[in-house]
């Protein structure tokens, strides 16, 4: 029942998400839009490339959608709403999360299009970049928690939550989830008006579907994963927990996408170069001082 | 629910999805074929085969970064059951990681010094 609600949860925000981007990018809030695209989506033909890799050409998109879906599975709305919590949640989410980079390099391999290829090598060096400032974050929040529970994770921020607990931390998460979604600034592998949609490039129809309805399942279940690791999750006053949670990740999903429309899309040498040089220190900085502070602070 | 359980409604979950997906695949199947004309398969390369094959060996300029990176990833598996048992076991907890990710610290410090946070 639970497994069903949060599905339906899930899908929701993955049309709110639509909607939110066509506004942060046009300025026109059109609640319908994403429907009639999905309609028209569907009603296209799905071609085939002429020689492609047909496996990693036809599980690429549901992979997406996969893990997309299996991370958000262990994201607690409220105390109850959550399909299963895991006793390794956190690393959880992590390792679903990684499957998102194999599914954008099959997209890449599988039509065997040039633009298409280079969009999936880029997200290998991306995901070299990010997937630090992802875990070295979480380990820091884990330390406080003392628990890999999600929902211990928010219990844990009864008090102060995390983003005033650990400021840098977050701000290190949160860049690595947009680069995670492939979110404007760091849409390396899709590219719009440089690749052709790289990855993107060669779906039509219904699997470029499943494909973009992957994509925005992953912004939502990313937002989710900030707020509860960083915002407290359910927690607030007045409102019930389920308010919070949907008020919290709307706000943060619009935060992302409104990001995006702000800046010019780095470099993948920048974001490396950055990444490392920067965002690294930074993070075991952040896991250091969070050390210190769980053992002073009572 | 057991851990057993967990993982299992795990696993029905994916096979949902997939279930789902065909599904899709179906519907769509059922409301019209896509029709096979010459040169509708090409791939998104203006209209034209690419020159070169796709499918070559790719010169992954961020080699450098990748062997560090390996050497981090492995260092996160010690890092999860360190984080949990943190805060029990105390001051001595922070000084053994400390020293740990200090090294290793030094490490990514050294193939900074030696070029390797560059795009080749």
């Amino acid at each position: 029942m639970t497994t069903v609600l949060i599905l339906l949860l899930l899908a929701l925000g993955a049309y709110l998400v639509a909607v939110i981007e066509t506004w942060t990018i046009t300025g026109r809030f059109q609640l319908a839009a994403p429907l009639f695209a999905g309609i028209a989506l569907l009603g296209r033909e799905s071609i085939v490339p002429r020689k492609p890799d047909r496996i990693f050409f036809e599980v690429a998109p549901v992979l997406l959608l996969i893990s997309a879906i299996l991370a958000a599975a262990v994201v607690p709305l409220t105390p109850d709403l959550i399909i299963t919590d895991l006793a390794t949640g956190a690393l959880f989410i992590n390792a679903a999360l990684v499957y998102v980079l194999v599914a954008l390099l099959m997209a890449g391999w599988g039509p065997d299009g040039a633009y298409a290829m280079i969009g999936g090598w880029r997200f290998l060096g991306q995901l070299i970049a990010y997937a630090m400032l992802i875990v070295m974050p979480i380990t820091a929040v884990v330390m406080r928690a003392e628990s890999l529970l999600t929902t211990q994770i928010v219990v844990s921020q009864a008090g102060v939550w995390n983003i005033v607990y650990q400021p840098l931390g977050f701000v290190l998460f949160f860049i690595a989830a947009m680069a995670l979604a492939f979110l404007p600034p760091f849409d390396l592998p899709t590219a719009k008006g440089e690749l052709a949609g790289g990855v993107e490039a060669e779906y039509t129809g219904v699997r470029l579907a499943v494909f973009r309805l992957g994509r925005l399942a992953l912004i939502i279940t990313l937002a989710a994963a900030t707020v509860i690791f960083y915002l407290g999750g359910w927690q607030g006053p007045w409102l019930p927990p389920w308010a919070w949670s949907a008020i919290k990740i709307l706000v943060v999903t619009a935060t992302m996408l409104l990001i995006g429309r702000f800046m010019p899309r780095i470099r993948e040498a920048d974001l490396l170069a950055w990444c490392w040089i920067f965002g690294i220190p930074l993070a075991l900085l952040n896991i250091f001082l969070v050390g210190v502070l769980v053992l002073v602070l009572p | 629910m057991s851990a057993l359980e967990q993982y299992g409604l795990l696993l029905g979950l994916t096979i949902g999805v997939i279930a789902f997906v065909l599904s899709l695949y179906l519907f769509t199947q059922m409301i019209g074929k896509t029709r096979q004309e010459p040169a509708k398969d090409v791939p998104a390369t203006g209209g034209q085969l690419s020159r070169d094959p796709v499918w070559v060996r790719y010169h992954a300029r961020y080699y450098g970064y990748a062997l560090l990176f390996l050497a981090f990833d492995m260092e996160m598996a010690f890092m999860y059951p360190w984080a949990v048992v943190y805060k029990q076991v105390g001051r001595v907890a922070l000084l053994d990681m400390g020293v740990f990710l200090a090294i290793l610290f030094l490490g990514l410090l050294y193939g900074w010094s030696q070029g390797a946070l560059r795009r080749q």
